[in-house]
């Protein structure tokens, strides 16, 4: 029975961490449906992250004066409650408000559920499953979400959430009539340990860089390529899948924590660094970039995580600046990286528009039906200004001779790339920016001096 | 620290190096940094257009687009780039329009230069076809014979005369209407032909 109610609780923790993420692949359907911009939609990304890094302090101190496995049942059950909100949210304003509620009852269920996780396992175990569960969100996030608005909707995401969380809060209850309701006393009476500044600010500078790989990259693949999102779902899974390999090869190699994070970071630089070099649109070559950064990935979060919560106390209280720390990083890269790609986006439209002029007047079509394409493809570049406009409607509704076909066929592909090239270069400088706050990260790990140096 | 423990910490961050260097070496090596969009080529550089269609729609056609290539250098501008600005709603200025008849009597020249311009009988015979005059008058201009019109007429003259006299602005302003567009230009062939071969024939 506790292993259930762990299991049920540490799902919670994946859930609530994966939300960080999870609608990214969503952003475009929802921003197509909801009638919004790029710029509004990305605040269903951050309204969540920012919410849950500022209340999750809070909450914190809420569970020093009361009963853990209440405050976290409650904090479940607003996180399931608004998450429900969500999926029939029916304005782009109702949705933020709702994921702003869904962060503070996920900032009360992810603290609450460590602590009930280290009462119900061990104080070892509790933490490892917390970080574990933490980690397997934000890391599977982003391709669950893709996956499931190709296959349903965007609505979809948050339904799926509200039956997990609401197990879940019978789950804790059920730890509350184990085991009494003193843990707030003895958290209280227990030694309070100093935060762990370095692995915070490393946390928070990598988790803003690893934004820039998860949001800018789906965003790449699904508005950028025009991939759908179960493609764009499929392709980001070598992230996780290249994050299951960190533990194996730190087994093997033994080099220690600090190398291990440090080594984590120059991954996750070099392959965003990848990922702003893409020699073409063709999804092989974004593995091995993707497969830097969910090694960096696996190398950095969950060591990082420990080193911060190892050994301190009241756990609730390092756990929380830990998801703080995460949280206001993700913040703080979509805070970056957003006005960058937004401008690069705009920025890109000229030279773009002018490959597409060049390759329509070089077209080996009839005059009047290339004027006829530049009217189509005028009307969808004014329609979709702001985004990558999709130029089939242009085509759609050409009627060419059948011996044309296969040049206008050709030349919706030759535009297609182009678009292709310059939306991969639109995102160049948001990536090359990730890649240094990687690198930030590296040097905020680089220690200052030896510990018992002269 | 022992040897064997500096060894291991060294291993982690030396792969990750290694990994790094690898990926970031074969995607230089295959293009990465250089995946931009095609760069409109330097419009001063001048080249005569291709075009599939046939006749005067052909014709009309190359000279549009290797005259938008001169315009544009006039300007300091890509062919793209004037493209893109003729397309655009509003007036059009003086040095646009002039810039573009000086554009498009360049592409003559070089269309003329590159032998790509139709002997006079077979241009004035389509666009006499295509004309709105009486059937007697159609009837007499085509009793005159190939070997008169291309003796009295050349081909770059006729062109010349008729961007001389084409109403720019209008044309632009058609660009969405293809009818009105092949009857402007139609009509301007029409009046250069016949003032020409007037002029010539009343001469001689």
């Amino acid at each position: 029975m506790r292993r259930v109610a762990a299991a049920l609780l540490a799902l919670t923790v994946g859930c609530v961490l994966a939300d960080s993420a999870v609608v990214t692949l969503a952003l475009p359907e929802i921003l197509v449906r909801l009638h919004t911009t790029v710029g509004q939609v990305a605040w269903v990304l951050i309204a969540f992250n920012l919410v849950l890094a500022v209340i999750v302090r809070p909450a914190a101190w809420f569970y020093k004066k009361h009963d853990a496995a209440v405050l976290c049942a409650v904090g479940i059950a607003v996180f399931a409650g608004a998450s429900a909100l969500c999926a029939v949210a029916g304005s782009l304003d109702v949705l933020i408000i709702a994921r702003s509620v869904q962060a503070v009852g996920g900032a009360f269920a992810v603290i609450g559920s460590l602590q009930l996780l280290v009462e119900e396992l061990t104080e070892r175990r509790g933490t490892a499953w917390w970080i574990a569960a933490g980690v397997f969100g934000t890391a599977i996030g982003p391709m669950a979400g893709g996956l499931l608005t190709d296959a349903f909707s965007w609505r979809s995401i948050f339904v799926v959430q509200v039956p997990i969380a609401v197990l879940a809060v019978p789950a804790a209850l059920a730890t509350r009539r184990r085991s009494g309701h003193s843990r707030a006393e003895a958290a209280v009476d227990t030694e309070k340990h100093r935060v762990r500044i370095r692995p915070n600010i490393a946390l928070a500078l990598l988790s803003a860089a690893l934004s820039a790989a998860l949001f800018l990259f789906v965003l790449l693949l699904v508005d950028g390529w025009r991939r759908s999102p179960a493609v764009a779902a499929v392709t980001v899974s070598v992230i996780p899948l290249a994050a299951l390999l960190a533990r194996p090869l730190d087994r093997t190699l033994r080099s220690g924590p600090l190398a291990q994070t440090m080594s984590g970071c120059l991954l996750i630089a070099g392959g965003l660094t990848g990922l702003a070099l893409l020699p073409s649109a063709a999804l092989a070559w974004t593995i091995a970039p993707q497969a830097l950064v969910g090694l960096g990935l696996g190398l950095t979060l969950d060591p990082l995580t420990l080193q911060a919560m190892d050994g301190r106390l009241p756990h609730f209280l390092h756990g929380g600046w830990t998801i703080a720390a995460r949280h206001a990083g993700v913040v703080l890269g979509l805070a970056i990286l957003t006005p960058v790609f937004t401008a690069d986006l705009r920025s890109a439209q000229p030279p773009a528009e002018n490959a597409i002029t060049a390759l329509v007047l070089n077209a080996p079509l009839e005059p009047q039906d290339k004027i006829a394409i530049a009217r189509g493809l005028a009307d969808r570049l004014k329609q979709d200004s702001g985004r990558v406009p999709d130029l089939h409607p242009a085509f759609a509704q050409l009627h060419v001779s059948a011996v044309e076909q296969p040049a206008a066929a050709q030349l919706e592909r030759d535009l297609d790339r182009q678009l292709e090239r310059a939306a991969t270069h639109a995102f160049r400088n948001a990536f090359l920016i990730g890649a240094a706050l990687a690198l930030a990260a590296l040097l905020a790990l680089i220690p200052l001096r030896r510990r018992g140096g002269v | 620290m022992s040897t064997v423990t500096r060894l291991r910490a060294a291993a982690l961050p030396a792969l990750s190096v290694v990994l790094v260097s690898g990926v970031l070496a074969v995607q230089l090596a295959n293009g990465g940094g250089h995946f931009v969009p095609l760069r409109p080529a330097n419009s001063c550089v001048i080249r005569s257009a291709d075009s599939v269609a046939t006749g005067i729609d052909g014709l009309t056609e190359e000279l549009v687009v290797t005259g938008l290539n001169a315009a544009a250098c006039q300007l300091g501008v890509s062919r793209e780039a004037f493209a893109l600005q003729l397309t655009q709603p509003g007036p059009r200025t003086d040095a646009q329009i002039n810039a573009l008849r000086a554009g498009l009597l360049i592409a003559v020249d070089t269309l003329k230069a590159d032998g790509k311009l139709p002997k006079a009988s077979k241009l004035a015979r389509e666009v006499i076809d295509l004309s709105n005059l009486s059937g007697f008058r159609k009837a007499a201009l085509r009793a005159v014979p190939d070997a008169l019109i291309d003796k009295t007429l050349t081909t770059d003259d006729v062109l010349r005369h008729t961007i001389n006299d084409l109403d720019l602005r209008a044309l632009l302003g058609n660009l969405g209407n293809r009818h009105d567009l092949n009857a402007q230009v139609n009509a301007a062939v029409m009046k250069a032909v016949l003032e020409s071969l007037g002029n010539d024939l009343h001469c001689c």
